[in-house]
């Protein structure tokens, strides 16, 4: 037999659970606009009947819980998104940077080659004037510092990402451990069977920022969580966080560390990932281009130049003119490597070009000879314009790629985030709704108090009555 | 199905992307390029590099055939003194050979020849901007040098120099001496030197003016050489102009921008830019909140 008490109870368990209910649309609207903040939704559960053979009363409402709506799935999916976002991103701006080495038709070595070869056709038409011939040395001197601008920039361009790699790291390092800190309290709060929500809110946002570092595998376990790189090296388990380092390998170059071991080569997304492609394997590439069309170019042109007869009509004991010993470029590195930053010219006294091939002052053979370079597969199988148009194709075409690649990301990137709003996002529209109805049920349990009040006065008095 | 209840974001997104377009539509039409750094056409790019390499080579020919127009101009006409001197030469000793010519007639002709025959090597050594032009390659000495005797030694070489002026197109800039005025057999000076010998000693002058008079047409034979070298730069120079328009017009259909249709981008892309801002100022003015009074 259910008793007037019992009633007033379970009207108080109704105005309990919709003030609770009230208190997560409130939140809900309070972080409209907090970054990374998912809805949360009350838990509203039936108390326990009681039976009283043949009836069975109900016992009024809980609030059970306060749950936070998200997906784990589509977070995941984020934060991988988030990882190429992150590399292409790098690489993008790395690429660009590059590219204004090959961007410029002044001065820049495309030009400079050219503005030789004019220079060297020019004096074959009057090959003992010392004017032109000085024009050639000048315009040699163009060519090699060309090279050594753009090898200079690449050079100090990878410097800049060598720093940028250490500050990533430490970024890296920072989230780690604010990651490490929060599973430790959401396990406590889940392990106390209380509801974490906010906090898995935060570490998610925080996931993702180190998503936009470096690649992230995530690997939930009981209660918390672990975080590695795609590859396996440990970055958080549970409450422990594993700190990256850097330190610089003998050619200056910031490697990786993770617990004593270099992990450098396998840290493939995210911005860390971008800019160890560019510093590493993107830059490195245009440099041994450069290497390659700098040493195949002086060595053709040296090649040519020592075959010939300066203006100093130097004669052997027999009185036939010797050809020339100087070389016009100082010889390349036999390994090409750091070709074009070193390439310069090693001659001075320009009655020492060797424009002519009879050993007669009049004669052009030789400057026509180095003239013909201009269109001789000298570099690599190409000559050395159509070479450096294939420098300028590859930047081009790597950093066209990158951005394509970078706004194809940004698209899907949004999309997922439009998913996880459309999952996970605060409406107005839905918690203006909800308020209603909670302030609704709560004007309603309000009102049985009082009507149980009144039935409770009527009891009241009619004791009094029948006293 | 629960919509995506906050669409800023990707309104933001739209609006950048529409604002980029628009800063990209203004650049090309102030820059007048459409490719300014190679990623924004890597095939243009890379085309334009082998453009610029091959209008400057083509600019290059040009200044090359304009330097050895003049020397060439030169010798051309150096060549019609020497036929205007020779056709002289054998009048004279045709003249001579007349046998009522007495012995002083005959000495009177004898200094014209000398006077002829110093003219000659004169111009034989013509120099054009300190080279001498019928040296060879040996073009720092004058070639002929008249000696004591009144004979005439080449000093010389047989080198000519080719000069490029197209791919794959050489012009040959000169004709030694040895090949013009002193061939083994037509050697000019030699035949005006037998010639005065022949009119001091009264022998066979008819045989010496027929020597002149062969040296002259191995001479006439030889002399075109500059006449149609000068006409091979001239037509490769008429030749590079139009060269050096179509690489113009080939790089600026690469990367020069196409007004009216830059023009008409520009407008449909600040069209969608005025769209899009439209769009954002009207959303989320409302809310079921707004709706909701006590």
């Amino acid at each position: 037999m259910s008793s007037l008490n019992a009633s007033l109870a379970v009207a108080l368990s109704g105005l309990a659970a919709e003030q609770g209910a009230l208190a997560a649309t409130t939140n809900n609207v309070a972080n409209v606009n907090t970054p990374g903040y998912s809805r949360q939704v009350p838990v509203l559960v039936a108390n326990d009947p009681i039976v009283e053979d043949p009836l069975t009363f109900g016992t009024g409402v809980t609030l059970q819980s306060i749950q936070s709506v998200r997906d784990p799935i589509l977070e995941s999916q984020i934060q991988q998104e988030t990882q190429t976002q992150g590399q292409l991103g790098a690489l993008v701006s790395a690429l660009s940077e590059t590219q204004t080495n090959f961007s410029s038709t002044t001065g820049d070595i495309g030009t400079e080659i050219s503005n030789f070869f004019a220079a060297v056709s020019q004096l074959s038409t009057s090959p003992a004037d010392l004017s032109l011939r000085q024009n050639v040395l000048t315009a040699a001197g163009n060519v090699a510092s060309a090279f050594n601008t753009a090898a200079n920039n690449l050079t100090a361009q990878q410097g800049s990402l060598n720093q940028g790699v250490e500050q990533t790291v430490g970024q890296i390092n920072q989230l780690t451990a604010q990651i490490a800190q929060l599973n430790g309290q959401i396990s406590n709060l889940q392990n106390a069977g209380e509801s974490a929500g906010t906090f898995v809110d935060q570490r998610t946002q925080l996931i993702d920022q180190l998503s936009a570092l470096v690649d992230v595998s995530v690997i939930p376990s009981n209660n918390t969580l672990a975080l590695t790189t795609d590859n396996g090296t440990a970055l958080v388990d549970g409450q422990q966080s594993f700190q990256l380092f850097t330190q610089a390998n003998a050619s200056g170059v910031q490697e990786i560390y993770s617990q004593g071991s270099d992990i450098t080569s396998s840290i493939v997304s995210g911005q860390l990932g971008g800019m160890l492609v560019a510093r590493d394997q993107q830059i490195p590439a245009i440099q041994t281009q450069l290497d390659t069309l700098a040493a195949g170019f002086a060595n053709a042109v040296n090649t040519v130049q020592t075959n010939g007869y300066d203006l100093t009509g130097t004669v052997d004991q027999n009185g036939n003119p010797v050809k020339s010993t100087n070389d016009l470029f100082t010889p390349p590195p036999a390994g090409i490597t750091g070709a074009a930053a070193s390439l310069s010219v090693a001659m001075t006294d320009p009655s020492l070009l060797a424009a002519s091939s009879d050993g007669t002052a009049g004669s052009n053979g030789n400057a026509e000879a180095l003239y013909a370079l201009q269109n001789q597969a000298v570099v690599a199988g190409q000559s050395p314009g159509d070479y450096y148009s294939g420098i300028v194709f590859n930047v081009g075409n790597a950093a066209a790629n990158a951005t394509a690649s970078q706004s194809a990301s940004s698209l899907v990137l949004q999309q997922l985030n439009d998913q996880r709003s459309s999952v996970s996002g605060v409406s107005l529209d839905e918690e203006a709704a909800n308020m209603m109805q909670y302030q609704q049920a709560y004007a309603a349990s309000a009102q049985v108090i009082t009507a149980i009040n009144d039935m409770m006065y009527a009891a009241i008095n009619m004791t009094t009555l029948t006293g | 199905m629960r919509i995506n209840p906050n669409p800023l974001p990707d309104l933001l997104s739209a609006l950048e992307q529409t604002q980029q377009q628009v800063n990209t539509d203004q650049e090309q039409i102030a820059s007048g390029q459409t490719v300014s750094v190679p990623s924004d056409d890597p095939a243009a790019a890379a085309m334009l590099v082998q453009n610029a390499d091959q209008t400057a080579e083509a600019d290059q020919y040009s200044r090359s055939i304009e330097s050895i127009q003049g020397e060439m101009q030169n010798a051309d006409s150096t060549m019609s003194s020497v036929v205007t001197i020779l056709q002289r030469a054998i009048s004279v000793g045709t003249e001579g050979a007349n046998g009522t010519n007495n012995a002083s007639d005959r000495q009177a002709i004898v200094s014209e020849l000398q006077g002829i025959q110093s003219q000659l090597v004169s111009l034989a050594n013509l120099c054009y901007q300190g080279s001498y032009v019928f040296a060879g390659t040996a073009t720092q000495a004058a070639p002929y040098v008249l000696n004591a005797d009144g004979s005439v030694s080449y000093v010389g070489n047989d080198h000519t120099n080719q000069i490029a002026v197209g791919d794959n197109l050489n012009v040959q800039a000169n004709l030694p001496g040895s090949q013009l005025f002193s061939s083994s057999g037509n050697d000019v000076f030699q035949a005006i030197q037998d010639l005065i010998t022949s009119l001091q000693t009264d022998t066979n002058i008819s045989g010496a003016v027929t020597e002149v008079s062969s040296a002259y047409n191995y001479f006439d034979q030889q002399s075109v050489f500059y006449g149609n070298a000068l006409n091979q730069v001239n037509t490769q120079a008429t030749y590079l102009n139009s060269e050096t328009a179509q690489l113009a017009q080939q790089q600026s259909n690469l990367a020069a921008t196409n007004l009216p249709q830059a023009i008409t981008n520009l407008e449909s892309s600040e069209t969608a830019d005025q769209a899009t801002l439209e769009v954002i100022s009207q959303s989320q003015q409302n809310n079921l909140f707004s709706y909701l009074s006590r």
